[in-house]
């Protein structure tokens, strides 16, 4: 391979370094990051405002019941801070040419209205924005309309009572010079407050003015003689102005439901003067609206500060409300929006259809009140050529639109939701602040059904496929709303449960003991009682009854589907699509799309959940880079750093405080210009600044220059939150020629300034005492080396199956030596004794070929029939002894590891299995019926689960914690049965019945299942198996289990079928039992390498969800069935991922590890064994001079031995005794005098 | 923790990952140990082992942050200053 790219790069121009990612969701993400962490430049191409994809709208991760934000979050800072992945959001690729390893894409992106560079992502745009709806603008307007020029008035009753003068007033006068002397103002005044005589000026009579403004609305535009002052704001805008005033007072005056207008007047002046509309106008009885002019923008209502008016009172038209797409449209949203809090790049668009500036130029609030003047109008999109050498296609999916299943009510009933917005609901950033509620009422709802397979397993509108992720998420669901909410009853109604994944069993039978009812049933309609708004199910039972169910509320599990504009872009990329919408792939090369240099990841290779994704994307992004290897590292920048200032021990503490006014969020509650002042009081401060934006460009600019400046030898920021921004102002610092440690950062928004809106004095103190201690911490700060090693460049596969020995290949490919070694005498595994995969290619002619491609490669080195018996070292640099079959010791040197050990098939001793030659496995059976001497059979009796899903009701194990586990493998209820499901067996009972009519079209085929588990587009092939007339017959291993008596003279099985209700009795010539696979021996090499092992024996992934390939100690990984059970493509695919993973590491010459690890002192230690049994990584250990050592490139910097050290020998940079303390005492500062608890716990 | 009472902490409350989900595996299993441990030195100096508390909560869960401070400072305020506290103020 390599030869050829070389002979490539001579002849045609160069093949491209950088790769486009075509898709900013968890799977787009991760192959960004994979590829740019090894060399590649990325640009990452994303339609929305910003990346994080469908993950990011979820509450919580099945089946650990993580947090979705929390654990994406990281991934989205890390992508949007990489220096090497180009974030084009708001963009698409619209042309794509050449071929691969040298395209040219063209990506045009639409205009934003907001700088990029310049914002800092304050939001006060959004939060001044007063428009909720989609305006009807005069270009829409029919003629006839325009013409009529607004006759209808209607006047909205609400004489009120003006409110107190006093409340945030308004001061109005006439400036002489400009009246015209007409008059309008005193006849707009209700209060009798404008003295006026006809032909003379108007003035003001301020001890009967009210501030309503009716005076300012009447003044014509052209004369605009009324003045205001005494407003806060105004010199921004009126809009600004307005607002300021309508959030005072919204403060002021607590609001409970819709109140009675206070004759603020806010209204008319804003429909008047910033909107330039003029329909509203304040009258004696209330407020006039002009039904005709109004231009629906809604502007009024949200400025009204009493929930007084109402859109359809000022307006005959329909409102078109700006539904936050974000939220499922479950609430709304301004045309200027933040797609979510925590969205990367966190910077606004403005929405073209319904901004009011950009239509009518009116308005111009969000551009008035934008600080760092990011809003720019006048911006437009543009186009631009990207030369890449392959493309990632991983544009992601979107829900079901359930209204097509119109019999369950969606978008009529309002209590019917979809499962999305149900998310959302549960969501604590949601519209709910993570409340269920009903949409319909608000209320609280105890019975909650979830209807399964809406838009999944149904040909009737063209989704014959199934989800695979709805029965996971739908059990989450309702297992989260009732953590939320404990009287919360749920109900799931489902076809099949499919928690076919790792511990996903678990996950079900815990959320059973959960008081969560499942019950197998198909819901026919649904009925709303109109009064009540509850909703009325019908289903026939288990026992063939119909049944009619009332419940609160209504979720329906929607399945994925592939977006119409998604099939356009793929139409445009020249990727070929099945008639779903899905890429059309290869069993053997999963991730390849029909063009190549087009690689696929995520759901639009079929429906998966987050891990299968985000394997499928580390493994798109090595099939992505193998071709591009000799392009690696030609199109990346790399961050050039001044040497680094050694600190002298004894030089004076100089530091510099920097207090963010982040917009308003902090300096709205802080005073933060008081803060800076107390911060320079403070020991050793020498510098205190107030930014108004500490984190924007130019400021960190300034603070490099201030650094320079004032000789800095220490940085505090006083602002948001360090797990976002701490990387920024450390890596600021180290630019600046700093050790990055000596920074620390004091959190005074999210911590401060949005817990106490309403008391500024108090908050301002807590700031200052935040700070007091971020600066006690920092003159506590030592400078932390960051340990830099050599790696090396080898790759250890343990395996020689199918996962290792794509493994193998794809790591030679990628221009890495490989050592792979095998325990038997040849390549092949598992995979041996398979014969069709389900697209109906060979397994032998695919096994051919990759062993000679294996065996032939020049970087690959075999070690067949050999064995790891030693192993040390850490990532980057591992030392490993093989064993051959000569006996002799082979040490390699290698910087990083595969596991790829594999499974087998279970054999338990069940049904005469070993004994009887009319029981056979279910791949002895395949093997057969690929293989020369199918014999003549009839009849076939297959038996799912056997020996499968054991014991998961009796006992069920937590959830991996990381803990090796101490019960070997196997001996779960001591029978060799298997407590978990292994995914694959429904599928290739489904194959293996398919290929048995292929050869005998008359055979009789019974399939005894629990739940059938052909997830995906296996599903198809279910179907098809069901319209070639196989009998699939569901039993309970409980209630109803096959009575099956193997004897002499053939075998005989008695079962009832719940279809007929009754018994059947069957006599076949074969009994085939899908037994399932367990992993192989691997207990000695997982102590060897000191990775975990979860109680059935599968080693244990770093995170079940966004690190499903990694194994907890770095520098290892793993691919295949030594993971979970999975099929060859999944196996394939996560072997192309453990290389994209391990080729981050071996592509670089060193690596750098994080300063923050614990040290022993070896003067203090009594070798006492502590740390070494405390430390959850295994890595503290006695070296030769007889003290405790820990090695920092294996350190997690946890901390945890130096708590437990009896000694006090070990400590943690940046969390030692003296920084703790320092923050302990300076907290406490100003406490000792004022002892009682009152005084120490305001606040 | 008991430095932070010898400053004139009244109460202090540690917060941890829930439990099972602790980014370093095991670590807040043996905070809640070391809890324990100083709530009963608490309890035997009589300061009181009711003035410490483990509390575990995840990212997403500000509100419930929120109430469990609030809680935990309402608890704190119906047990009164600390007698640190106390003595340092009569002797002062």
């Amino acid at each position: 391979m390599n030869e050829q790219n070389r002979l490539q790069a001579g002849i045609t121009p160069a093949i491209s370094g950088a790769v486009m990612v075509i898709g900013g969701g968890i799977s787009g993400m991760q192959s960004a990051l994979d590829l740019a962490n090894a060399g590649f430049k990325v640009y990452l191409v994303e339609s929305s405002p910003a990346i994080g994809g469908k993950m990011a709208q979820l509450d919580k991760t099945f089946p650990t019941n993580d947090c979705s934000m929390c654990i994406v979050s990281p991934k989205l800072v890390e992508v949007g801070r990489h220096l090497n992945i180009e974030l084009l959001t708001w963009s698409e690729v619209t042309a794509l040419s050449g071929e691969a390893g040298d395209f040219t894409a063209t990506v045009s992106s639409r205009a934003r209205y907001v700088d990029i560079g310049k914002c800092t992502g304050c939001g006060a745009c959004e939060l001044a924005c007063p428009v909720t709806q989609i305006s009807y603008f005069p270009q829409e307007m029919p003629e006839e309309e325009q013409k009529k020029g607004g006759r209808e008035k209607r006047l909205i009753r609400g004489p009120g009572s003006p409110v107190p003068k006093t409340l945030h007033p308004w001061a109005f006068s006439v400036i002489a010079e400009k009246c015209s002397k007409c008059g309008n103002c005193f006849r707009a005044c209700l209060h009798g407050a404008i003295s006026w005589e006809k032909g003379g000026i108007a003035s003001v009579i301020a001890d009967k003015c009210t501030g309503c403004g009716a005076c300012y609305t009447a003044c014509p535009e052209k004369f605009s003689a009324v003045a205001i002052s005494d407003a806060p704001d105004l010199d921004k805008s009126l809009g600004a102005a307005i607002v300021a005033r309508s959030v005072a007072l919204k403060k002021e005056i607590p609001v409970k439901g819709r109140q009675d207008c206070i004759r603020c007047g806010l209204c008319a002046m804003t429909c008047r003067k910033v909107m330039r509309i003029g329909a509203l106008k304040m009258v004696a009885d209330g407020i006039e609206a002009n039904l005709d002019a109004c231009q629906v923008c809604g502007a009024c209502v949200s400025v009204c500060p009493v929930s007084f008016l109402e859109i359809d009172q000022v307006t005959n038209r329909e409102a078109r409300p700006l539904y936050n797409r974000f939220n499922e449209g479950l609430n709304l949203r301004h045309p200027v929006n933040i797609l979510y809090p925590q969205a990367v790049p966190r910077v606004p668009v403005i929405d073209e259809a319904s901004c009011v500036q950009l239509n009518t130029g009116a308005c111009g609030i969000c551009k008035s009140v934008c600080g760092p003047g990011a809003i720019d109008y006048g911006l437009k999109g543009g186009e631009r050529q990207i030369r890449i050498g392959s493309v990632i296609f991983s544009p992601g999916f979107e829900v079901f639109d359930a209204k097509r299943r119109g019999e369950f009510g969606y978008g009529i009933y309002k209590n019917v939701v979809t499962s999305i917005e149900f998310e959302r609901l549960l969501s604590a950033s949601g519209p709910t602040s993570g409340t269920v509620q009903r949409p319909g009422d608000g209320r609280h709802p105890k019975k909650i059904a979830w209807i399964q397979c809406v838009g999944s397993r149904d040909s009737s509108c063209d989704r014959d496929y199934c989800s695979s992720v709805c029965c996971m998420y739908a059990t989450k669901e309702a297992y989260i709303a009732r953590e939320h909410d404990s009287a919360i009853e749920p109900t799931i109604f489902y076809i099949d449960m499919r928690s076919f994944g790792k511990n996903f069993d678990n996950y079900v039978e815990r959320a059973k003991e959960r008081n969560i009812r499942f019950v197998r049933a198909m819901v026919s309609r649904v009925f709303e009682d109109p009064l009540t708004g509850d909703l009325e199910l019908r289903y026939v039972d288990g026992s063939g009854w119909r049944v009619t169910e009332t419940f609160d509320m209504v979720v329906l599990s929607v399945g994925v589907q592939i977006a119409a504009k998604t099939r356009e872009l793929a139409a445009t990329l020249g990727v070929g699509l099945d008639r779903f919408g899905f890429a059309i792939t290869d069993a053997f090369t999963p991730l390849a799309t029909s063009r190549p240099g087009i690689y696929v990841g995520g759901v639009i290779n079929g429906p998966k959940d987050i891990p299968e994704t985000v394997i499928e994307a580390s493994g798109a992004a090595q099939a992505a880079s193998a071709g591009l290897a000799l392009a690696r590292g030609s199109e990346i920048t790399v961050e050039a750093l001044p040497e680094e200032r050694r600190p002298d021990p004894d030089e004076e503490l100089r530091i510099g405080v920097f207090v963010c006014h982040c917009g308003t969020n902090i300096a709205s509650v802080v005073d933060v210009a008081a803060v800076a002042e107390y911060a320079r009081s403070l020991p050793g401060v020498v510098y205190a600044g107030h930014p108004l934006y500490t984190c924007s460009q130019d400021s960190q600019e300034s603070i490099r220059a201030i650094i320079g400046e004032h000789r800095l030898n220490r940085l505090v920021a006083a602002a948001c939150s360090p797990s976002t921004h701490e990387p920024l102002f450390m890596s600021t610092l180290r630019q600046a020629g700093i050790n990055k440690y000596f920074f620390d950062m004091a959190n005074i928004r999210d911590q401060c300034s949005w817990v106490h809106p309403n008391d500024p004095e108090m908050a301002t103190e807590k700031a200052k005492r935040l700070v007091r201690m971020a600066v006690a911490n920092a003159s506590q700060a030592e400078a932390l080396a960051e340990l830099e090693f050599d790696v090396n460049p080898g790759l250890l596969v343990i395996g020689g199956g199918v996962a290792g020995m794509t493994a193998a290949l794809e790591a030679a490919r990628q221009g890495f030596d490989v050592s792979l070694v095998e325990q038997q005498p040849a390549l092949g595994g598992q995979a041996q004794n398979l014969g069709r995969t389900w697209d109906g290619q060979y397994f032998w002619e695919y096994l051919v070929k990759l062993k000679e491609e294996v065996e032939r490669h020049e970087r690959i080195k075999l070690f067949l029939g050999s064995a790891v018996v030693e192993h040390s070292g850490f990532v980057g640099s591992f030392t490993t002894d093989i064993m051959t079959p000569s006996g002799a010791l082979r040490t390699i040197s290698h910087g990083a590891i595969i596991v790829a050990t594999g499974a087998e098939e279970a054999r338990p001793d069940l049904h005469g299995l070993g004994t009887s030659e009319r029981v056979l496995t279910q791949v002895d059976f395949e093997t057969r019926l690929f293989g020369n001497e199918q014999g003549e059979l009839n009849h076939v009796v297959m038996l799912q689960c056997a020996g499968s899903r054991a014991t998961v009701t009796a006992a069920y194990s937590e959830p991996d914690t990381g803990t090796p586990c101490e019960t070997p493998a196997g001996t779960v209820a001591g029978q060799g049965h298997l407590p978990y499901c292994s995914r694959v067996c429904c599928n290739q009972a489904v194959k293996n019945a398919l290929r048995l009519k292929e050869i005998n079209p008359a055979a009789r085929i019974d399939i005894l299942y629990r739940d059938m588990r052909t997830y995906g587009l296996g599903e198809l092939q279910y179907q098809q198996a069901r319209r070639q007339g196989v009998n699939f017959i569901r039993f309970d291993p409980l209630e109803n289990p096959p009575e099956i008596d193997v004897a002499d003279g053939g075998v005989r099985v008695v079962v009832s079928d719940p279809s007929i209700g009754r018994k059947v009795s069957l006599a076949p010539d074969l009994l085939v039992l899908s037994t399932g696979m367990k992993p192989r021996e691997n207990e000695e090499l997982a102590s060897m390498l000191r990775v975990p092992r979860n109680s059935n024996g599968f080693f244990i992934e770093a995170h079940a969800k966004l690190r499903p390939v990694d194994l907890p100690s770095e520098g290892l990984f793993m691919a295949g069935t030594v993971h979970a059970p999975k099929d060859v493509s999944e196996t394939i695919a996560q072997a192309q991922a453990a290389v994209a993973r391990a080729a981050i590491l071996l592509s670089k010459k060193n690596l750098r590890l994080s300063g923050v690890v614990s040290r022993v002192d070896p003067a203090h230690c009594a070798v006492c064994l502590t740390c070494v049994r405390a430390c959850p990584y295994g890595v503290p250990f006695i070296n030769a001079e007889h003290t405790a050592e820990i090695n920092p490139a294996l350190c997690q910097g946890c901390g945890i031995c130096v708590a437990e050290c009896p000694a006090k020998a070990i400590t943690l940079g940046r969390y030692q005794d003296v920084n703790l303390k320092a923050k302990i005492r300076s907290y406490a500062q100003g406490l000792t005098e004022a002892a009682t608890v009152e005084e120490t716990h305001d606040g | 923790m008991l430095e932070a009472f010898e400053n004139g902490a009244d109460g202090v409350m540690v917060i941890g990952c829930l439990e099972g989900d602790c980014h370093y595996l095991s670590g807040n299993i043996r905070a809640r140990a070391r809890v324990a441990r100083v709530a009963a030195i608490l309890e035997s100096i009589r300061i009181g082992g009711e003035r410490i508390r483990m509390f575990n909560l995840s990212a997403g869960e500000g509100a419930k942050f929120a109430a469990y401070v609030n809680e935990f400072v309402g608890q704190v305020r119906e047990l009164g200053p600390s007698p640190v506290n106390v003595v340092r103020k009569n002797a002062a």
